[in-house]
């Protein structure tokens, strides 16, 4: 796969820096993690009028956040997963969401993707506690152009969000005017045989499998969901009415996030067999992205694994 | 700052009537924050009658001065002041706490006229109203951003993580006032999670701190003032108030943080306890 030139981090600190450019109301927050955002230098050497690094204070920064969205700005306020969501949680709810305060929640480098930090900052339940949430939208991108669709689409609505930001450099999976709206999956591969359903940093792996069963005659239907809440039901039920069969994917637990929000929708509308990939309801742990797959299976060979398997249960 | 010439006398007759009504508006309810909402009276007329530039029939009037009631069981105490100030009608006040209502026990900007921000879960809003006070500065307008926090409120960290914020930012727009009742739920503040040195705390984390007797119109006034007239940081308040303040069957009692009101002995006697008879305007 042809990679992007950038750093998924470098792409939300330009972007940023785009939409401050255009909208001087935008701001970019921080807790004393700018660096790993990405956003010192760029943003707070191009726009250190809109740069506000809060110190080590995620609760205070959302409750700032939540003050400046009240008076008109358009906070954006990162740290990495586990401290962007479950360190904040009160405050997201009472004084974001709650309020319906136009704040933007950033959560970097989440799930296995924390790798050396271990398991104390892998967050693998934002996308379950985040979408629990009333009033807040919640978005996963998959590469650095779905990404600045995604921040765009984040600064000119009012709406309370949360978007889990990949840090490294991903593979190009759209092109450069890529559209985002948070109602509608997006089809990467298409296929009867099989609905795979994949979010964020997995999407690239879950193309992986799909290309590699396509290559042995299984066909793929691969939704990839740029928005985990609103989830477009109506693109899942259409697939799972072709396949009969629907593999989710995540970089999560499989309790509450993704498989979750599958589930949900198919056992009340169009029950089918589902297989749920990703992290068994365990705490992560110091470890490399290949030790992890295959530790939980939930890697490219892991997710064309279960297709193969639920295809065959489904004959 | 704006005065109005009116007598102490009358003053005090106002806060007779605040303290009547606000009664009455949360023992309807079958119960309420009666403690921390009397300790307040004073201090929310002088602020919204004296000091605070607002525009009643322009909620969002851009210019207006800002109050964020972080301690936001208080809420009621607050819904008088914009009731009579003319925000929404009074008739609403007989409907605090009561299903359906726009006058939730806790502050809600989305369903309450003049409320600049939500507040319940304690330790939020002053973050909030540093934000509010930032954006301010951001944008180059002059006016000022009010807060209220508990004392026992001051037992959140966020409450010290947005001193730290303010004082670093030099946020001399944003003026605190602590509601220093001495009382939380459990007992006194002393006895649960001692505060002292309070006003020491809050100057070591680079706030201009002035102590005044949160019951004396002139303290009050002339308190918020000064504070108002501090450059290059911001303000902190610690008003010394009496937690239930102005009924006997509640004064500087702690039980008094969240009183249960079952029945119409219960209501007859906390109304008693104001020692006046007044018409309600409602």
């Amino acid at each position: 796969m042809n990679y992007h030139e950038k750093e998924m981090r470098v792409t939300y600190a330009l972007t940023l820096n785009e939409l401050i450019e255009r909208n001087p109301n935008v701001l970019c927050l921080e807790a004393d993690l700018s660096k790993a955002d990405a956003t010192i230098p760029e943003v707070s050497t191009k726009n250190p009028r809109n740069f506000i690094n809060c110190g080590v204070q995620e609760a205070n920064m959302i409750g700032v956040a939540a003050g400046l969205a009240k008076e008109g700005k358009i906070p954006f306020c990162a740290s990495f997963t586990a401290f962007a969501t479950r360190r904040v949680y009160d405050q997201i709810t009472i004084s974001v969401a709650y309020a319906n305060n136009n704040v933007k929640i950033v959560g970097n480098s989440p799930g296995i993707t924390q790798g050396p930090n271990g398991g104390t900052h892998m967050c693998f339940q934002d996308l379950a506690i985040m979408r629990a949430m009333p009033n807040l939208h919640v978005y996963s991108p998959a590469d650095a152009n779905e990404l600045r669709a995604v921040m765009f689409h984040m600064a000119d609505h009012h709406q309370p969000t949360y978007m889990q930001l990949v840090r490294p450099k991903m593979p190009k999976l759209f092109d450069e005017n890529c559209r985002f709206d948070p109602q509608s999956a997006v089809r990467l591969h298409e296929g009867a045989d099989v609905t795979l359903v994949a979010t964020g940093f997995m999407t690239r792996f879950a193309l992986d499998a799909a290309r590699e069963l396509s290559a042995e005659g299984l066909m793929v239907d691969l939704l990839h969901y740029p928005s985990v809440k609103p989830f477009d039901a109506q693109a899942l039920i259409d697939s799972a009415r072709r396949t009969g069969a629907v593999v989710t994917v995540e970089n999560q637990n499989i309790i509450g996030g993704l498989g979750s929000a599958a589930c949900e929708v198919l056992s009340e509308q169009h029950p089918v067999r589902v297989k749920r990939l990703g992290i068994p309801d365990q705490f992560g742990e110091v470890a490399d992205q290949d030790y992890l797959f295959n530790k939980h299976g939930f890697g490219p060979q892991h997710i064309a694994k279960a297709c193969r398997e639920l295809v065959r249960a489904n004959t | 700052m704006e005065q109005q010439q009116i007598s102490r006398e009358q003053w005090d007759t106002l806060a007779r009537e605040f303290r009547y009504v606000v009664t009455d508006a949360i023992c309807r309810s079958g119960s309420g924050h009666i403690g921390g909402v009397m300790s307040l009276v004073e201090i929310v007329i002088t602020l919204y009658y004296r000091v605070m530039r607002i525009r009643p029939e322009e909620p969002t009037w851009p210019e207006r001065d800002r109050l964020v009631l972080s301690k936001g069981h208080a809420g009621p105490i607050l819904y008088t002041a914009l009731a009579y100030k003319g925000f929404f009608p009074k008739a609403w006040l007989a409907t605090v706490n009561q299903n359906g209502t726009r006058l939730p026990s806790h502050m809600d900007q989305i369903l309450t006229p003049g409320v600049e921000m939500t507040a319940g879960s304690l330790g939020q809003g002053l973050s909030a109203a540093c934000g509010m006070a930032l954006a301010a500065k951001l944008d180059g307008k002059s006016h000022r951003v009010f807060c209220i926090i508990g004392d026992g409120e001051s037992d959140e960290g966020q409450i010290w993580e947005a001193a730290m914020f303010a004082g670093h930012r030099r946020l001399d727009n944003l003026i605190v006032i602590c509601d220093y009742n001495k009382m939380q739920i459990d007992g006194t503040t002393q006895e649960i999670l001692n505060l002292e040195p309070l006003a020491d705390k809050w100057r070591a984390f680079g706030w201009e701190v002035f102590e005044i007797d949160g019951h004396d119109w002139d303290a009050i006034y002339d308190g918020l003032a000064q504070a108002d007239a501090v450059t290059g940081k911001p303000a902190m308040i610690i008003a010394h108030t009496i937690k239930g303040k102005g009924n006997r069957e509640t004064e500087n009692r702690v039980d008094c943080h969240n009183v249960k009101v079952p029945d119409e002995a219960t209501y007859g006697r906390i109304m008693c306890g104001l020692e006046c008879k007044m018409d309600l305007p409602y």
